[in-house]
């Protein structure tokens, strides 16, 4: 496979590319007082092909974080493997970043040194810092932005700046938790253009969790789907051209295909 | 409100406790003692030697020695101790009542206690205004660290930040309006104490002066040295406290300050 292909996003194929990430038989039990033990990933596999923009979506508390969370390595599963090129992998392995549902900013920081913050962590050496503080926050239309304080900034252009921060550390694969959900729809939809914009300007990989079906038909490749009782039970195409539209009728289709799929899996 | 107007605020409030006391101390000359008499024995005590030959400055600058060594030792046990608290739920439920018990102890019998086991001498009072004002800050820092944002810290965790940065962007800041907050506290409970121990125990510094001063029944020289401390005291928050706590403050955004573009 050339380099050129690697990046194609790959709706069609079925994760046997060398740098799919495929998570195999993931369980991850959490002690709840008062509960017991709960089981919140029952057994989970998941593929993640290079270059794609998969989305997963289930409702709220069905385990859709916990699961990001195992392949950002924040938790540990009781079970289960993570592969890529047929060998297996640790979270450490993986050239990841992660945007969070809220910002996740330091508000005593300017945005630029927000930026700096991960690099530093990352250990990228300070000759590098400006260059690509510049370039990412130019890239997510905050280029004035970058002596201000975060507390001075709307909702959108907090979750920019996390977005920046994201991809200031310039990772394989962007994991990204419900990133719009708190946001104003009209906000929401322009930040999700412009993701599409960079992820295919940047050929990243993005792994997107989301309980809204219309936004995972809109942005993904195809799209997992979860239940509450922490299960995967399905994954599905979404085979619409790009650039897509919102009004677009062939959305709306599959958002009410996949509605109906999920009613009858989730909804008792 | 401006600067201006504020300041002006500032002097009126001055120019109308000044007249206040004018008015009481002629009309209450037993109580309160006379603006002038203050005045001229304020100018005795600034200019003239007082017991054993030393200048006011000697005995501000032992008062402060002794008030600033014990607010160092007391941030330092106090934060760590505070930051252990919130921080370790097992070590809570262990030392959480000894905590209160020890805010309990009254400071008069610390003071007392710290001259028996160590004597009358400044050494005493190195242990027993620690002793008194650090469970006051760590009782602030303890609040502080429950606080702790666990968002930031796994997001600092996921980047991969070390030690080290963790702790100066991402804990150090969260708790800096309580290490300031702690700082004040026990300025003020520590200033108390300090001139209890020098009452009591020595033969130099503000809290001397003022038992001398006393034992001779002169109020308005006991007035005098008030006023020279609390004076100090007012520096130290217009002048160092505050434009410090407002640079390390600056992120936050005052109300006009704001600016929400998109």
């Amino acid at each position: 496979m050339t380099a050129a292909e690697e990046n194609q996003p790959s709706a069609e194929s079925s994760g046997t590319s060398v740098d799919t990430l495929e998570l195999r038989n993931i369980v991850k039990r959490f002690e709840k007082p008062g509960q017991g033990e709960i089981l919140v990933l029952d057994g989970v596999d998941l593929d993640v092909e290079g270059g794609a923009f998969v989305s997963l979506l289930g409702p709220s508390g069905c385990g859709k974080t916990t699961l990001m969370n195992v392949i950002s390595g924040l938790v540990t599963q009781d079970q289960g493997t993570m592969r890529r090129g047929g060998r297996d992998v640790a979270p450490g392995d993986l050239s990841l970043g992660y945007i969070f549902q809220e910002p996740r900013l330091l508000n005593w920081k300017t945005v630029s040194e927000n930026i700096e913050f991960a690099l530093e962590a990352r250990d990228i050496p300070e000759s590098e810092w400006q260059e690509r503080t510049d370039r990412y926050l130019e890239m997510v239309g905050l280029g004035d932005e970058g002596d201000n304080y975060p507390t001075r900034l709307s909702g959108g252009m907090k979750q920019r700046v996390a977005i920046a921060r994201a991809l200031a550390i310039e990772p394989e694969i962007i994991l990204m938790d419900e990133p719009f959900s708190s946001l104003d729809e009209i906000t929401a939809r322009d930040l999700r253009e412009e993701l599409l914009d960079i992820w295919k300007q940047e050929e990243k990989t993005i792994l997107f969790v989301t309980h809204d079906i219309n936004e995972a038909v809109f942005l993904s490749d195809y799209i997992y789907m979860m239940n509450t009782q922490g299960e995967m039970f399905a994954r599905r195409n979404v085979n619409i051209d790009r650039p897509r539209q919102y009004d677009d009728p062939a959305i709306a289709q599959r958002e009410t295909e996949l509605y109906r799929e999920f009613h009858e899996n989730v909804v008792h | 409100m401006n600067r201006l107007q504020r300041s002006s605020y500032t002097a009126a409030s001055i120019a109308a406790l000044l007249a206040l006391w004018y008015a009481g101390g002629i009309a209450f000359p037993e109580v309160l003692p006379g603006l002038p008499e203050t005045v001229s024995a304020l100018i005795v005590v600034l200019t003239e030697p007082g017991p054993y030959g030393n200048m006011f400055y000697f005995h501000v600058w032992k008062t402060i020695e002794m008030l600033f060594a014990a607010l160092i030792v007391s941030m330092i046990a106090g934060t760590f101790l505070g930051i252990a608290l919130g921080r370790n739920e097992t070590l809570e439920s262990t030392l959480s009542m000894w905590i209160y018990g020890w805010l309990a102890i009254p400071s008069l019998v610390i003071v007392f206690v710290s001259a028996i086991w160590i004597g009358f001498n400044a050494n005493s009072g190195y242990f027993a205004v620690p002793v008194v004002i650090t469970p006051f800050i760590a009782l602030n820092m303890w609040e502080g660290a429950r606080t702790l944002d666990t968002d930031l810290a796994e997001m600092a965790e996921f980047f991969g930040a070390g030690r080290i940065q963790t702790f100066k962007d991402i804990i150090v800041p969260q708790l800096a309006p309580f290490l300031f907050a702690s700082f004040r506290s026990g300025l003020s409970v520590g200033w108390k104490i300090t001139l209890l121990v020098e009452a009591f125990l020595l033969t130099r510094g503000v809290g001397f002066m003022f038992k001398r001063y006393f034992d001779n029944y002169d109020l308005p020289t006991m007035m005098s040295w008030l006023i020279i401390f609390v004076i100090f005291l007012i520096i130290v928050e217009y002048g160092v406290l505050a434009p410090l706590h407002e640079r390390v403050m600056e992120w936050r955004p005052d109300a006009e300050g704001v600016r929400v573009t998109e």
